[in-house]
């Protein structure tokens, strides 16, 4: 980890050689997934941290992004008479889009930047070097735990995204706009399949969400110079990286699950 | 955990350093340096900032590996050891870093468990026995419930001396240890790295290159410069050798053997004064 690649001189061959390297630090993650199993409780602790601590900011974005997705298009569906569809199809682009992009997106800010900031401050003290010295391998303390911690967390925080959405939608249009209830849940249940929309759309998509932003996130803090100045670069580029690499991701998923 | 049984018993020297070559963004930091370390002992090697003095103990431990050379620890190359076989071996070296390196997600007690929690399964009542004796050692007892920012610099040295301890090595290495402690704290860290030398017989490496404290403790003075040991001996007669270099070093006068200035090209013509020069 102390070694550094020589630094190659124009962007692309920077970015490649940076994609490459992470590509491997994904091998070595990996490859430590069964030595991390004695670091259970650490694996849990971080799952606490990436997970259960990002529930509030993603309960109210679902919220507000589900009521205001229902205000859009209640209008532009009255026009045509149909606004009884109007509940479907917040169900549907939430489902397949927004649910797992937005709460991805939310994530490698919320969670990413501080998994990064964590570890790259843990380079600069030293703390990665100890557990070396004390015989304990930091990939397999350190890496792997956050690592399966954003993998577990993220298919769970789209669940309560798309939840959180849906409820937010029903409040403003039946609620609000004054959508018949029966319509609304009706309309919904008979176009939302569970195959394509919940196990494709939301759990397979927040699934390789989480095990991009993770390995973003921990892949930037190992790497990392230990200077105050390198910390602030690295978690930057996990929200730069992480958010490019949603969207990328998004439409080759799509693209193929549809 | 420590080992018992050695490969050589007999071998007075516990690390053995031959032809050791490494070379780090196209400086030369050793230059086949040939360096024993006697067992039992406390061994002080000095030198002027930027020598190497930390990367050598990085290299004893395996946490970077030299471009050419060998470096032997109780018999054991450790360029060829494997992963597994390395962190065997580190768990019979303590090893001190400048800045302490406590875990700050943990509490004193907590950071001094560590590797006992880490490599045994030994009940708790014995861990936290173990624990309280390393602390007691050290005279943080009281302290085993503080976090590591609530710890002077001082005392966080001292945590990390019990945790460095924890599983009785027979070598520990303490880079630079007296950097930034007031007068009584050194004083503290001194006698503690004597104790531990003394009474447990743990081989000693102190990085520093504070004389005074030096002369205090060490058997064997080693001083590196350039890549390679320009002297070493007695700590007492050590200054007294008579080479320019360490009446330089010792006498702290600012220029010598080793320079004032950084190499660097002529000055009159990178001032734009090359012309009238001539």
């Amino acid at each position: 980890m102390n070694a550094r690649a020589p630094q190659p001189r124009n962007v692309l061959t920077q970015s490649l050689a940076q994609i490459g390297a992470c590509g491997l630090f994904l091998l070595t993650l990996l490859a430590a997934v069964p030595r991390s199993f004695r670091y259970l409780r650490e694996t849990i602790r971080q799952l606490w941290f990436v997970g259960a601590m990002s529930l509030t900011i993603i309960m109210v974005c679902g919220l507000f992004v589900g009521m205001v997705l229902m205000l859009q298009l209640y209008h532009v569906l009255s026009i045509f008479g149909g606004t009884s569809a109007s509940g479907m199809v917040v169900a549907l682009s939430v489902y397949r889009e927004l649910g797992p992009v937005v709460t991805a997106l939310l994530f490698a800010g919320r969670a990413g930047t501080a998994v990064t900031a964590e570890i790259g401050l843990m380079r600069a003290t030293d703390q990665i070097s100890a557990m070396e010295m004390m015989a304990v391998d930091p990939v397999a303390y350190v890496a792997t735990p956050r690592f399966l911690a954003g993998l577990i967390a993220m298919p769970l925080l789209s669940c309560v995204f798309c939840a959180m959405a849906i409820f937010g939608g029903h409040l403003v249009g039946v609620t609000w706009l004054g959508i018949d209830n029966g319509t609304f849940w009706s309309n919904m249940t008979a176009q939302v399949d569970v195959h394509t929309d919940i196990i494709n759309g939301v759990l397979l998509k927040s699934l390789a969400f989480g095990a991009v932003v993770s390995l973003i996130a921990v892949f930037q803090g190992f790497t990392t110079p230990p200077t105050s100045e390198g910390v602030a670069y690295a978690t930057t580029r996990t929200v730069v990286a992480s958010s490019i690499a949603i969207l990328a991701l998004d439409f080759v998923l799509t693209a193929f699950l549809m | 955990m420590t080992e018992t049984v050695r490969a050589t018993p007999d071998d007075a020297t516990l690390v053995r350093i031959r032809g050791l070559t490494t070379v780090l963004g196209g400086k030369t930091i050793f230059d086949a340096l040939d360096l024993d370390i006697p067992r039992g002992k406390i061994t002080s090697i000095m030198g002027p900032s930027g020598t190497g003095k930390t990367t050598l103990l990085k290299h004893i431990t395996g946490q970077m590996y030299a471009d050419a050379g060998s470096i032997h620890v109780d018999g054991r190359n450790v360029a060829e050891l494997s992963r597994d076989e390395l962190y065997k071996l580190r768990e019979g070296v303590g090893y001190l870093f400048q800045n302490s390196a406590l875990l700050t997600d943990f509490d004193v007690f907590e950071n001094v468990a560590f590797p006992l929690r880490q490599h045994t399964r030994l009940p708790e009542v014995l861990i936290r026995n173990l624990v309280l004796m390393k602390l007691q050692a050290v005279g943080l007892r009281g302290a085993a419930r503080l976090m590591p920012n609530e710890l002077s610099g001082g005392m966080a040295r001292r945590v990390a001396l019990a945790r460095a301890i924890v599983f009785d090595p027979q070598l520990i290495l303490y880079d630079e240890p007296f950097v930034g402690l007031d007068p009584v704290a050194l004083n503290q860290v001194i006698k503690l790295i004597l104790t531990l030398n003394r009474t447990l017989g743990i081989t000693s490496v102190v990085v520093s290159h504070e004389l005074a404290a030096v002369q205090r403790i060490a058997d064997h003075v080693v001083l590196l410069s350039n890549g390679k040991v320009v002297a070493q001996g007695d700590p007492a007669t050590i200054a007294d050798d008579g080479s320019p270099w360490t009446r330089q070093f010792f006498g702290g006068e600012a220029d010598g053997p080793i320079p004032f200035r950084y190499p660097a090209g002529d000055y009159a013509t990178e001032l734009g004064f090359a012309g009238a020069a001539k």
